[in-house]
């Protein structure tokens, strides 16, 4: 692993001492593409607690990796705010925030107040018949044909439907947007992700007029015409929280899924384990989100912070490597060993602190009817052979396919 | 300020000196106790902070408002006369001395 030799090629702030300069290639070396879950793992370990991470594509920022330290930072948004922490390219003549991520306490907690009560625990328990025949729907069309594309035939449309209901949106718009979805935060080309980009939000935008003319229950109409402290959001926030729910709803669970299916394609054992215990899969779900995290919780800096002796400046950026942490064995003893009876501790999988996940309980039911309804159906399935597993760079952690057969 | 302690579900004490006006959750949090997630952060959508009040306290503490009973209905254990959500409890010097419970998960 390359340390501060490069680090003249890269632009680094003067106060960051060069031992710390750590140019790992987070989310896009070929280290990390290899297997990026291991590679995080052993962040934990073999870089100094707390260390920097220069990028020529990505984001310049100190890194987190311990499980304490992060619960630190992000249950501290006075010291570390999401304010502009977000990397997402948009028009600055035409800006809008990512609502409520990019919105600091007291604020945020008005928006997230409008959408709350419909992703409770006892709301979304009431989506479980239909999330399991979307679930079953997905598996009629595959079951006799031998195998799959996992990604494109059920880890995709799966949490793309879910999310059409949620938000009052029709189902026959699904393949549509797969391929926006697609389009938006894998392609690799500028100009399908712009016109992705384009053609999402002009979609959006008809979206939020129909629903402002004719109200329902879906969520979007909620936003439209939610009213939180007596004042109606702008056009801009309505926008911005729409849009945010579309990015940050449909990528996570997508990779989540792939990347859990992928490993019990190859641990037939386990596979069989889950199955005989049916009693047991909350605690199988969770281990799995533990190990198989996708994400990453970043913050910038509002003042000048020291942190095991590590002086940040305001301004700085912070990345919490959440699928780290979650690999810390000061919180998770012998933590590479997936153990479906580990006593009960939350994960950062859905992330922490005011802005921790608002989907949670509807992704972990999502994901529960996933693992239950496909490994009944389908007990025994292996990577097609001769696969070779390859990881999408960026943000959130994720094969690009994953050929099933059976 | 007042000493609130926190009971884990094993037993463990964690008395604990909580600045008035901070919540039994945030009380939790910043003293690093395993038994409160909080997830949500105060905002009464989550139900991973849930707690039992001691009986001796539960006159003082006071019951929980409409939105929060219905949130604890939520929790990820049994929820009891004595249930709230830590994050609505707000610290002052009439609860010094205040002692919770805390379940055994919280999700």
């Amino acid at each position: 692993m390359g340390t501060t030799q490069a680090s003249h090629e890269y632009s680094i702030p003067a106060h960051v001492p060069a031992e710390l300069v750590r140019p790992i290639g987070l989310t896009e070396g070929p280290e990390f593409l290899a297997a990026p879950h291991a590679f995080m793992a052993d962040l934990v370990t073999t870089q100094p607690r707390i260390f920097f991470s220069p990028s020529h594509h990505a984001t310049n920022a100190w890194c987190v990796t311990h499980y304490e330290d992060v619960y630190h930072v992000l249950r501290h948004p006075e010291i570390f705010t999401t304010r502009g922490s977000t990397a997402f390219p948009r028009d600055p003549n035409n800006y809008f925030h990512l609502i409520p991520l990019e919105i600091d306490p007291p604020d945020h907690r008005k928006y997230r107040a409008l959408l709350d009560p419909r992703l409770s625990p006892k709301s979304v328990a009431k989506l479980e018949g239909t999330i399991r025949k979307l679930a079953n729907d997905l598996i009629d069309e595959i079951l006799d044909q031998g195998g799959c594309e996992f990604t494109k035939a059920f880890g995709r449309p799966l949490p793309v439907s879910v999310f059409l209901d949620l938000m009052g949106l029709p189902q026959d718009m699904r393949d549509t947007f797969v391929r926006w979805a697609m389009g938006l935060l894998h392609a690799q080309d500028r100009q399908i992700a712009g016109k992705a980009m384009q053609e999402t939000v002009a979609y959006l935008q008809t979206v939020i007029q129909e629903k402002t003319r004719h109200p329902d229950d879906g969520a979007v109409s909620a936003i439209v015409h939610g009213q939180p402290g007596g004042e109606p959001l702008s056009g801009q926030e309505i926008f911005g929280f729409v849009f945010f729910l579309f990015i940050a709803g449909l990528d996570t669970v997508f990779a989540t899924l792939n990347n859990i299916f992928l490993w019990l394609a190859q641990n037939p054992a386990r596979r069989q384990e889950i199955i005989d215990n049916p009693g047991n899969i909350d605690a199988v779900l969770e281990e799995l989100l533990r190990v198989f995290s996708v994400t990453f919780s970043g913050r910038n800096l509002t003042q000048d912070y020291e942190m095991h002796g590590v002086k940040m400046k305001k301004g700085d950026k912070v990345t919490c490597i959440l699928p780290a942490a979650n690999y810390d064995p000061a919180a998770f003893p012998n933590p590479k060993e997936v153990n479906f009876h580990r006593p009960r501790k939350p994960t950062l999988a859905f992330t922490a602190g005011v802005h921790s996940c608002m989907g949670a309980h509807l992704a972990r039911l999502e994901m529960k009817i996933a693992l239950v309804e496909f490994l009944r159906r389908i007990p025994n399935f292996q990577v097609k052979e001769g696969t070779k597993i390859e990881y999408w760079p960026g943000g959130v952690i994720g094969p690009k396919m994953l050929p099933l057969t059976w | 300020m007042a000493l609130v302690t926190y009971i884990e579900h094993d037993g463990t004490r964690h008395p604990v000196e909580v600045p008035d006006g901070d919540s039994v959750m945030q009380g939790a949090i910043n003293n690093m106790i395993q038994g409160i997630v909080g997830e949500c952060g105060g905002g009464l959508a989550c139900a991973t902070c849930h707690c039992y009040v001691d009986d001796a306290w539960t006159g003082r503490v006071g019951p929980p408002s409409a939105s929060e009973m219905e949130m604890l209905e939520s929790t990820a254990e049994e929820k009891k006369p004595s249930s709230r959500l830590s994050c609505q409890i707000a610290v002052s010097k009439a609860l010094d001395g205040l002692v919770v419970r805390l379940p055994a998960t919280q999700f």
